[in-house]
């Protein structure tokens, strides 16, 4: 484990996020919330760009795999180590909103906010018209109800993810 | 490589390994800027220089074999797909453009925030930050270079057409989705061209892929996905084979990985103590990459911190330095090499990695040597597909499209759409594909008179 895999791990076990690869859904549910602990600021040096499911990091790819495959021998370079106070604080803050929803709901949850964010943080909608954000979601084959996306807006927006709109 | 103006106004340039590769105008201009210009000064294969002496290509070159190699992919492309001209257009300028925000050293300097030091390998408790940003990899600085750098954004004709191109190669959501995955589906256009081209400056005959049987059997399918037909399967399994010896052979060649991991290490600590002028964090680099030094952000930018360093650093500091400007490669005292199933529950890399954990500070308090001067690492796990091969059955049922989308695409008789290399019972990916290679080294950074001592250091770990 390199030391930015190292901060992988820490950032999920503080989620109480699994360092698994076993499904697509916990693919899904470790890109996903890598990407909502960076978003809070916790930053682990991923660069996300949109794909097919949202916000998407090869390279966060690579390492969760030599990240799994060391655990499975045996070896997590992570024991020792803990995140600054700040970082352990945001990821505390952070934690209920991933923990909202649970297996098997809990990927899906976790794709429509990082998805609703990454299109706010970039730009791609407006943060007060939710209908727009539901047709840009549509256009990406997002079948999320405009509940759904209200309620994600909201929760973004409670969690200090999303600017107050003054 | 050599330039001339042919007929039609394009610029011919002539490449060592592809020939001719036409230019156009707002091609020639791009290539014209000071932003892209830098590339010139960026060593493709960082220090593998120390050990082949005629690695010296750069990421300029690599740049423009990429676009010829575009070249041979959009003719593919737009005839199949009936692609405008604007969007041929697009894509040949994304390949140019695609590493235009390499850091000095390409990759070296970029893997600074990966980098565990020795003291911090050994420590029982460590403190991890994680509140200032980590350096950007290459893609975003390249996408900060080309939408905020004036020169380049002039070239391309404005900052909307920037965007443009800077979404496809980042893959942002305002990329035109069937140019995005004609940039990264299957056949990487990267690869193609830094196999050949490494493997021919370096020397070795190991990344000499049959580049044109593979061009000239490249398809697209109806809904936009590049694969090449089943007959060049020898020629598919030889391109991932020669990928996996490059690795072996060059890339994580003992002396180079063992300067490049002195030189990262010492960036890191330059880093960690803020001095000479290092970035400090991911907003000064992109501060750095935005603004007029970008000009100076190139090889001689880290060549100018080892000199510091070798004069006003630390003790571990001046040895890391020390042994890379005088070109004495750390020595390495034992290698484990892995090569394994995918769940391979514990191997000898790993037993050989808790025994460094445990043992390492004994040994260096036993010698008097500082920790700083060992270099535990280990070079990423290697697999024929950069996917498929750190794959159980199970989670390669579980792949995600995003993954699926990258691994190489063979059409097969009677069917549109092309199916992933790995599916197919005669290759010798589909047998390998579940294993990785793994090396896993300790490097002691030796002085003058260290010979007794490297040969004592390399006795006492021999057994771990």
């Amino acid at each position: 484990m390199d030391r930015q895999q190292i901060g992988l791990k820490l950032a999920l076990d503080q989620l109480g996020l699994p360092a698994r690869l076993s499904s697509f859904d916990d693919r899904l549910v470790l890109q996903k919330g890598v990407y909502l602990a960076q978003a809070a600021g916790v930053d682990l040096g991923y660069f996300f760009h949109w794909y097919l499911r949202g916000p998407y990091s090869p390279s966060l790819t690579r390492d969760a795999f030599a990240m799994v495959n060391d655990i499975k021998g045996g070896l997590d370079g992570s024991e020792g180590w803990q995140f600054d106070e700040t970082s352990v604080q945001r990821l505390a803050n952070l934690k209920p909103l991933i923990r909202e929803a649970q297996p098997p709901q809990l990927a899906a949850r976790l794709e429509l906010l990082a998805s609703v964010l990454f299109l706010l943080l970039n730009k791609r909608c407006h943060p007060d018209d939710n209908a727009g954000l539901r047709e840009v979601l549509l256009r990406y084959g997002k079948q999320f109800t405009q509940e759904e996306i209200d309620d994600a807006v909201g929760k973004l927006r409670q969690y200090g993810l999303v600017a107050d709109q003054k | 490589m050599a330039s001339s103006r042919t007929r039609n106004k394009t610029k011919l340039i002539v490449d060592s390994i592809h020939g001719d590769i036409h230019l156009t105008p707002i091609e020639q201009r791009v290539v014209d800027t000071a932003s892209f210009q830098r590339l010139r000064h960026l060593r493709q294969l960082g220090m593998a220089q120390a050990t082949y002496p005629n690695a010296t290509h750069t990421r300029f070159a690599h740049s423009l074999g990429v676009l010829g190699i575009m070249e041979h992919v959009t003719r593919v492309a737009k005839a199949a797909l009936s692609l405008k001209r604007t969007e041929v257009e697009d894509i040949r300028l994304a390949g140019l453009l695609h590493d235009v925000g390499h850091y000095p050293y390409s990759h070296l300097m970029e893997k600074v925030d990966k980098v565990e030091l020795a003291e911090e390998f050994v420590a029982s408790a460590r403190v991890l930050p994680a509140d200032i940003t980590k350096y950007p990899d290459h893609e975003a600085l390249g996408e900060l270079i080309v939408t905020q750098q004036r020169d380049v954004i002039k070239a391309l004709g404005g900052r909307k057409r920037a965007e443009e191109i800077a979404a496809l190669f980042t893959r942002k959501t305002t990329a035109n989705p069937q140019l995005s995955k004609l940039i990264h589906s299957s056949l990487d256009m990267d690869r193609l061209d830094y196999l050949l081209r490494d493997s021919r400056a370096a020397g070795v005959p190991y990344g000499q892929i049959d580049l044109n049987y593979l061009l000239n059997n490249l398809q697209a399918s109806p809904s936009g996905v590049l694969g090449v037909s089943e007959k060049t399967i020898t020629a598919v399994d030889h391109y991932l084979l020669a990928r996996f010896f490059m690795h072996r052979g060059v890339y994580y060649h003992k002396t180079t990985f063992g300067l490049e991991e002195a030189c990262r290490q010492l960036l890191r600590r330059v880093r960690d103590a803020g001095m000479f002028g290092i970035p400090l964090d991911g907003n000064a680099v992109a501060a750095l990459v935005t603004g007029p030094a970008l000009g100076r952000f190139t090889d001689a930018f880290v060549d100018a911190i080892v000199e510091r360093a070798a004069v006003d650093g630390d003790a571990v500091m001046k040895a890391l330095a020390n042994s890379i400007r005088r070109r004495r490669p750390p020595k390495l005292l034992k290698e484990v090499t892995v090569l394994a199933r995918n769940d391979t529950r514990a191997h000898d890399g790993i037993v050989f990695k808790n025994n460094c954990k445990h043992q390492l500070k004994s040994l260096a308090d036993a010698h008097g040597v500082p920790l700083g001067r060992f270099l535990v690492c280990e070079t990423r796990p290697l697999t024929l597909e950069e996917r498929g091969a750190l794959l159980t059955e199970d989670e390669a049922r579980s792949l995600g499209p995003e993954d699926r989308e990258e691994i190489i695409k063979v059409f097969i008789a009677g069917k549109d759409e092309p199916v992933s290399v790995v599916s197919i019972p005669h290759s010798i990916v589909h047998i390998c594909s579940n294993h990785f290679f793994q090396a896993f080294r300790l490097y002691f950074v030796s002085g003058d008179g260290d010979d007794e001592l490297v040969e004592r250091l390399r006795a006492e770990v021999r057994g771990w």
